[in-house]
Parts: structure tokens; sequence; C-alpha cells
């Protein structure tokens, strides 16, 4: 299946790659761990398969504060801005 | 294993100590124990009337309060004496009765404290299943609101203490409680509880006299009041469970090393080969100063471990001291099979079933390698948000070096290659180890500890010098297993 266009379902297409939960089923307030089952290493791998696909300049010290998949697509978004400066 | 910090409680501890250590030695016998693959009840009993069950549990229901440093070092006395009784010890107090102890209600707490820290219940806990080990994401085993009640079915497997215990902590499924979509919950089930039923006894490479069972939900209805803490918050609670499992765990580790240690250094300057004592040739002397010097690291990270106030601190230490001290103990039990020659592997000797005993302790409580890949993860994440640091130690300095090439090389593409998080959690393992004997030997100012430290730093370092050497080519790795390189990221 070809990654959707729009920043929100290409983050959550991403999210369902890594958890066993459809795409239309994660919701933006869901959190990464409690909700989607992930733990320390999986929430890493997920902000480093975003960095990777969108093509963007993260650190690890920026994702500290991500816990929700929310918080996930403001970052992309707000590093995808950072880009297009 | 000494207390390296003394204070009020010290005395308490060394004193129910050596009540141990004198119950075991005229009670246990660990050859017995494991040729009838069960512990006697009066060995359970025994230790139950010495108060041994309810060391960590509050004084308020008849417990003695006492830290988990404390419980370490009884679990670490009692594994010297029988790796099986410490397992079932060690399980009761860490894994068994922490989340109850944390967690509970009241009204919980009245219910089965009492009866645990008597020793007249035994705790047992529970996540793994047949499809679910190392990934605890994925248990299937389900529990459903019914009205007051929660319907659970599903299996589980390898229970310790599963065959006598009297409260059973289990990690189950809880799809949409409490606000969490795939969330887990915890529950507390009592052997009679309709529709629960505890399966056979495994055969066991080691740890024969330990109990390890399956269980069965089969549509087993518990009361509403069995959930343990918030609902959907089982893998919370469970991080910090299992970070005191871990940490007694390796305290058992360090007792049955002390076991190997002090029979290898009788055996090797009584036995004579070559016209001198084994203990004067060269190559048996560096082997017995290395073992020494695991030893006092393996008991030195899990003092310091035990110390840690702090959730998350608790819960990456535990890592380390899980790792490093399994990993110890296996290589001591080994080496003192070695020294003991044909001897060690003759079984009336005794190193042989420390062998077999703690060969499982690099597999329970989280796979090694598993860990291991979470500790380079958590490891990476501080080093690399930290920075450099200025004025830590050489073999400090090399580790920080290696994360931070790590970070700079890969950035969050580092968190896709679980090789290079093992070998870093491997590196971080043995610095952690090495920091804590420096640390631990710096107190005395003792000559011998502190040359014990300088050995564990040294191979500290070399452990970092491995880790950071480049990983076996995936193309090779692929190519000896006959595999197509498909997928594999630069
Ligand atoms: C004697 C005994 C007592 C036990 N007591 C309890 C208990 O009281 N309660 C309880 O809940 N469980 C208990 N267990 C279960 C134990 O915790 C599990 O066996 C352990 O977590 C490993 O799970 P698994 O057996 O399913 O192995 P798997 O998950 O199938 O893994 C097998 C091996 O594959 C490798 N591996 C797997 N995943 C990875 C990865 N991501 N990265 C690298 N390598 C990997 C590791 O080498 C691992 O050892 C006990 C087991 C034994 C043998």
């Amino acid at each position: 299946m070809n990654a959707p266009a729009n920043v929100d379902a290409r983050v959550i297409h991403l999210i369902s790659q890594l958890v066993p939960v459809k795409p239309q089923d994660i919701k933006p307030e869901q959190r990464l761990r409690d909700d989607l089952g992930m733990d320390s290493v999986s929430s890493m791998e997920l902000l480093s398969m975003l960095a990777e696909d969108f093509e963007l300049d993260v650190g690890v010290e920026d994702v500290a504060d991500v816990h929700t998949v929310g918080q996930t697509i403001e970052l992309v978004k707000v590093f995808l801005a950072k880009k297009a400066a | 294993m000494r207390a390296d910090v003394v204070d009020e409680r010290t005395e308490v501890v060394d004193a129910l100590r050596e009540q141990v250590r004198r119950f075991c030695e005229r009670e246990v016998n660990a050859r017995d124990i494991d040729a009838a693959a069960r512990i006697p009840k009066a060995v359970l009993e025994g230790l139950g009337a010495l108060g041994v069950f309810g060391v960590t549990l509050p004084e308020a229901y008849g417990g003695a309060g006492l830290r988990l440093e404390d419980a370490c070092r009884l679990v670490d006395e009692l594994a010297r004496h029988d790796r099986s009784v410490a397992v079932s010890v060690g399980l009761h107090l860490g894994l068994g009765t922490r989340g109850l102890v944390r967690y509970g209600t009241a009204a919980q707490h009245e219910r089965w404290l009492p009866k645990l820290a008597s020793g007249e219940a035994i705790a047992a806990f529970s996540t793994t299943e047949p499809g679910a080990g190392s990934d605890l994401s994925s248990l299937r085993t389900v529990a459903k609101e019914d009205g007051a009640h929660l319907v659970v079915d599903g299996e589980k497997s390898y229970v310790t203490n599963g065959g006598f215990a009297g409260l059973f902590t289990v990690a189950v499924s809880t799809p949409g409680l409490g606000g969490a979509q795939r969330g887990q919950s915890l529950v507390l089930v009592e052997p009679t509880d309709p529709g629960f039923s505890v399966q056979r006894e495994e055969h066991k490479l080691g740890l024969k006299g330990s109990s390890t069972t399956g269980l069965v939900f089969e549509n087993a209805r518990l009361p509403r009041e069995r959930l343990l803490g918030e609902p959907g918050q089982g893998p919370r609670m469970l991080a910090h469970i299992l970070s005191w499992g871990r940490t007694l765990m390796s305290a058992g580790c360090c007792g049955g090393a002390a076991y190997c240690l002090d029979k290898t250094v009788a055996h090797a300057q009584q036995r004579t080969q070559f016209g001198r004592p084994l203990a004067a040739l060269d190559v048996v002397k560096e082997r017995l100063a290395l073992m020494h010097a695991r030893h006092f690291a393996m008991e030195a990270l899990v003092l310091a471990t035990a110390r840690q106030q702090d959730d998350e601190a608790l819960a990456v230490h535990s890592l380390a001291a899980k790792v490093f001290c399994s990993e110890g103990a296996g290589w001591v039990a080994d080496e003192a099979v070695q020294l003991h020659g044909g001897l060690g592997f003759i079984e009336e000797t005794g190193v042989a079933m420390v062998l077999r005993d703690v060969r499982v302790t690099r597999i329970f409580e989280g796979a090694n390698d598993v860990l291991l890949t979470h500790l380079g993860t958590a490891e990476l994440t501080r080093r690399a948000s930290e920075g450099r640091r200025h004025s830590v130690s050489e073999v400090e300095a090399a580790l920080d070096d290696f994360a931070l090439s790590l970070h700079s090389t890969h950035k969050l593409r580092v968190f896709r290659q679980p090789r290079l998080l093992h070998a870093l959690g491997a590196a971080t393992a043995w610095v952690m180890a090495s920091r804590a004997a420096t640390q631990r030997a710096h107190l005395t100012q003792h000559p011998t500890q502190l040359a014990f430290a300088k050995l564990v730093e040294q191979q500290a370092h070399a452990a970092v010098a491995r880790a950071s050497t480049p990983l076996t080519d995936d193309t090779l790795v692929h190519a000896a297993l006959g595999l197509e390189r498909t997928g594999a990221r630069p």
C-alpha cells in the first residue's frame, strides 16, 4: 500500500506499521504507550521512521515530550515548517 | 553480601541473615531438593517462622517494612545455600507482592498482606503466555467487564511458585478499560477462583526445586475489586514491579556466584598438581582474581541498584544489574566447574548444580538480549540529551564517545538498528557495574577491593571497545543464513 500524502494520514500510516491497529482506529488523542501498546524501544523506532520518511533533522532531545499520536503529528509539522523556512 | 552503607537497619538485617544462614545450614539440602524437584514444606514453613516472607511487607500487616536492599541481602544468603529456595522467596518478595504493596487498596491489603507476610500464603506473578514472552504487548489473556465482575479467558505459562501460590498477580489485556484502547491491567487471582486452574509442574534444567506451572482461565469470574491499581495502567505498574523483581533476582545470582567462588578457592588451595596447589599456578591465580572481581562488582551493582529511589533510575539500573549479574553468575559457575576439573562435572561437588540453576537467569524476567536493547535505548536517549560530560572517568568517557558517535552518525535512525542498541546496552552494563564497584571500593579503601574495582574497570574498557567495533557485516549474516538481503536499511 502506498503511503498517503497528507501529514496526519502519513503519520498514522507509519504508526499502523508498528502496532497491530488499523489506521482508521488510530486517533490523535491516543497515547503511544498506554493506548497503542508501544514501549520505549518501539516509540523511539517510530520517531526514527518518521524522521526518515519526512526527511527531517530531528534529534533525540527533540522527542522527549512526545507521548500521543497528536503530539507526534505536531512534531512532524513543526519540523516540516522549520525545513521549509 | 555485606552492606556497603551501614545504617540502623543494617544490624537488623545482619541478625536475620545470620538466623537464615543457620537455618539453611541445618535444614536446607540443595542436592535433596534438586533430586526430589521440590522444596520440603518444612523449609518454607521454617523460613516463614523466621519472618523471611514478610521482610519487605508493611509493618502494619505483620511485615518488617524493610527495604529492597535488605531483601537483596537475604536472597543472596538463601542463594548461597539453594537457588530454588532463593528464587521462590525472591519472587514472593518482588514480583509476587510488590504490586499489591504499592498499588493495592486498603481492602486488598487487609485481605492478603497478613497471610503473605507470615508465609501462610506465597505469592506468584504471571505475564508470560504461550504466544507472549519477550513481546508483552501481545497478551491474549483477556478480562472483560460483566457487571460487577471481570470475566477472564486465556492461558499463562511458566509461573514460578504456581504449584503452591495463594495469590497470583496476573497481567491481562483489558481493551477499553480505563480508556486505554489496547490497555493491559493487573488482576489478583486466588487458586480457588471459579474457572481458574493451575497446570502440571514443568521439568527443568535447573532450579528444579522451584515450582513452575501454567495457568488456565476459562470463563473465570473475578469480582471487579480484584483489579490491582488503575485499570489500563498495567505496563506502567509492570515496569516498577519488574524493577524490583530483576534486582532481587540479581541478588540471587550474587549468592550463587559466592557459593561457587568459595568452593573454588578452597579447592584450588587444597588440590595439588605439578607439585604446587592449583592456587599457586599463574593462570589459575588470574582466573581466581577475575572471579573475585566480577562477584564484587555484581554485589556492588545490586546494592547500588536497590538504593535507587526514583522509579526511572531504578528501572534502568535493574536492567543493567539483571544482565550483568545473570551473565556474571553463569561465568563464575562455569569457571568454578573448570577449576574443579573432573570433580566439577560430578554432581556431588555442587558447582555443576549452580551452573544449571543460574542458566535461566539470562532468560527469565526478560531475556538478556531484549533487555540490552532497552538499556541501549535508555542510555542513548539520556547521553544524547546530556551531551559530553566533563570530569568523568576514562571508561565513562569512552562510553560517552561511543553513544555520541552512534547518535551523530545515525541520528534517530539508530533506534531502528537493534544490534547497535544491543551493543551499547552491553557496554553500558559493564560501565555501570564498574562505576558501582569503584564507588564501593572507595568507601572501604580496602586494597583488595580497590584491586577488584580496577580489574572490573579494565574489563569494562574492553567491553566498550568490543561494543564499538563495527557490527558483523549484514551481507555476511544474510549470506550465512542463506537469506536474500531484503529491506536492509543503510
Ligand atoms: C524457570 C522459569 C520461570 C519463569 N517464571 C516466570 C514467572 O514467574 N512469571 C512469568 O510471567 N514468566 C516466567 N517465566 C517466563 C520468562 O519470563 C520467559 O520465558 C522470558 O521472558 C522469555 O520469553 P519466551 O520464553 O517466550 O522467549 P521468546 O520471547 O520466544 O524469546 C526467545 C529468545 O529469542 C531472543 N529474542 C526474542 N526477542 C528478541 C529481541 N527483541 N531482540 C533480541 N533477541 C530476542 C532471545 O534470545 C530470547 O531468549 C519463567 C520462565 C522459566 C523458564
